[in-house]
């Protein structure tokens, strides 16, 4: 592999088919050392199946990984003494109290220092209840054990599954805190997500996966304003005329509007365009009622993995198809 | 060694652990005492009586509560074997050790040592119990106890008991196996349990075949002559000699662990 200093984490050409299913189709991936790393991506597009080669417990077709500037390869289990994992649900034995589960993990894999468990215990704010049985923890109980029992060996590289999975609000922000800390230490985080608005905040870089495809990668805030979007409100009997002035101004593709917020339009321009997109507007004679300017992850998220959220499928949450925030709605400075 | 520790620590405190061993030994001392105080009811044989007295009439009793344990043990071996093997993949902690950089045979490996460890324990344990619940049948027979420090038996012992220990880790073994290769705990145990019933049931229609199949191996190797294998099912057929038995034990318990560490090792792991 060539081309992957100072990355803590390097694909190249990553495959893998279940039966006549394609989970991976030649994923590239570049996770610089010492970020956030945030992998997103709509269920099925291969987030899961990425992290299972990660760690050994699936093997690729085709291509190759490189962990911590070495090779990773079926007989380099060794490599992953330096990396903690979480991934998918979190698996413990039931009839063993967290501790116990953190002190039998410790017997594999990598050496585990005297102490680390009642540190990672303190962490993750499962001291009250390290000694009560796995089996009586709530999801997000056992969502904070996993979270230590990544963290067991002190690793260099962390790869995170859905992490902030049955958190509750107090327990996102600390588990933010504390990825952001470990990044401040130089140790890489790659997690991957569904919440946008999280990674937003705590991710350096994010990579888009759909369809077994990285389709997106960069630093977050080159990315955003790569997609930013500015959005005009004016009067609805003004509406046909104002598209047609913003067309001329950003193209016509650049420019949506939508019934479900009458009066509103979208036009795809960098923040920084905002004075442009209103002195288009007052130039055919029409006067902005409301003006936003914004760039969300969302946007991004849903135009690069299929668009239009379609009930039950991909970039739909839940089956609420489009429930999000419009643009705009995150990360938004509002002048109207 | 940390990880045979680990291996011990977790099964100590599993309730399967102690729900096996609380079944064998309480079967046991029930039928023991049960039989112990029926012996003399009015109207029984002397034929009836004899063979119920021989349950609880020392030095013989030994080899009645070891033939006892070691026939329904290795049913009860199948299924803890299976237990402890699909539990892995079951609550999905296998996964949690491979992604440490484990090595899968290794763990696979080192699980089954601890918990043929556990299988000696248990047999001793349940084996003292048989005892003492024989000397509580005998006192309700009427029966003496000075056979019990019969020096020729109790020298033979430790050497059955080596016998039958292989004999019940091989049969947890194929258990073990079994839920590896079916990757959950109910179907091996399932299929451990239909496997040795099958294999009793193969053995009238096809008797020079499955006398060489584990669990027929297993019982002819423990196989003292006066009690000629036991309870629970097994050698029911024209047995191989004790010793070629044993050889083929050795040979099933070690297939069944290679199959189990190859499968692990080979296994895609997800869920």
């Amino acid at each position: 592999m060539t081309g992957t200093d100072g990355l803590a984490l390097a694909t190249r050409g990553l495959a893998k088919r279940y039966g006549s299913q394609v989970a991976l189709a030649g994923l590239d991936l570049s996770v610089p050392t010492g970020t956030v790393y945030g992998f997103l991506g709509p269920n099925g597009a291969g987030k899961t199946t990425t992290m299972r080669l990660l760690t050994g417990l699936i093997h690729p077709d085709a291509g190759s990984i490189e962990l911590l500037g070495r090779p990773f390869g079926r007989h380099d289990r060794h490599r992953l003494f330096d990396v903690g994992a979480l991934i998918e649900s979190p698996a413990f034995y039931p009839f063993l109290s967290g501790r116990q589960n953190l002190r039998e993990l410790a017997s594999t894999g990598a050496p585990v220092e005297g102490g680390r468990i009642e540190e990672l215990l303190d962490l993750t704010g499962l001291r009250d209840r390290a000694g009560d049985k796995v089996s009586t923890y709530s999801l997000g109980m056992k969502q904070r054990l996993g979270i230590a029992a990544a963290l067991l060996s002190n690793p260099t590289l962390l790869l995170l599954d859905e992490p902030a999975n049955g958190l509750d609000p107090a327990g996102i922000v600390a588990m933010r805190e504390t990825l952001r800390h470990l990044a401040s230490l130089g140790k890489t985080v790659f997690v991957s997500s569904h919440l946008l608005a999280e990674m937003q905040q705590m991710a350096d870089i994010v990579g888009i996966i759909a369809a077994g495809r990285l389709v997106r990668e960069g630093p977050i805030g080159e990315l955003l304003n790569a997609e930013g979007i500015v959005r005009v409100r004016v009067a609805p009997d003004e509406v046909v005329r104002a598209t047609a002035a913003l067309g001329a101004f950003g193209g016509p593709d650049a420019v949506t509007s939508s019934a479900a917020e009458p009066g509103w339009i979208s036009v795809r321009t960098t923040p920084e365009r905002t004075g442009e997109v209103n002195r288009a507007l007052a130039g055919a004679g029409i006067w902005a009622t409301g003006l936003e300017t914004g760039n969300d992850l969302e946007m991004l998220f849903l135009g690069l993995t299929g668009g239009e959220p379609v009930p039950g499928g991909e970039g739909t949450f839940f089956g609420l198809a489009g429930s999000g925030p419009g643009p705009g709605s995150s990360g938004t400075g509002s002048v109207a | 060694m940390r990880l045979f520790l680990s291996g011990l620590r977790k099964l100590v405190r599993r309730q399967a652990t102690w729900l096996t061993l609380g079944l064998l030994a309480g079967l046991l001392a029930l039928i023991v005492v049960a039989v112990g105080a029926t012996a003399n009811r009015p109207g029984a044989s002397s034929n009836e009586r004899a063979a119920a007295l021989s349950l609880v009439t020392f030095p013989g009793a030994y080899d009645a509560i070891l033939s006892f344990i070691l026939g329904l043990g290795g049913l009860f071996a199948v299924i803890y074997g299976a237990a402890i093997a699909g539990s892995e993949w079951t609550f999905g902690t296998l996964k949690n050790a491979v992604a440490r950089g484990e090595s899968r045979s290794r763990y696979t490996l080192f699980s089954f040592a601890s918990i043929a460890v556990v299988i000696a324990v248990g047999l001793v344990a349940a084996f003292v119990i048989g005892v003492v619940a024989a000397l509580v049948g005998a006192h309700l027979a009427g029966t003496a106890t000075g056979g019990l420090s019969d020096g020729a038996t109790l020298g033979r012992l430790p050497g059955q008991f080596a016998r039958g220990w292989l004999a019940i880790i091989e049969e947890g073994a194929l258990g073990f196996t079994i839920a590896t290769i079916a990757r959950s705990q109910l179907a091996g145990i399932g299929a451990g349990i239909g496997l040795y019933f099958g294999e009793t049931f193969a053995g009238i229609f096809l008797p020079d075949i499955v006398k060489f199949l584990p669990f027929n191996v297993a019982t002819a190797s423990v196989a003292t002559g006066a009690t000629g294998g036991g309870f629970g099912g097994g050698a029911r057929i024209a047995s191989l000699e004790p010793n070629t038995a044993l050889v083929l034990v050795a040979f099933w318990l070690v297939g069944s662990l290679a199959v189990a560490a190859l499968f692990t090792e080979r296994a895609e792991i997800s869920g």
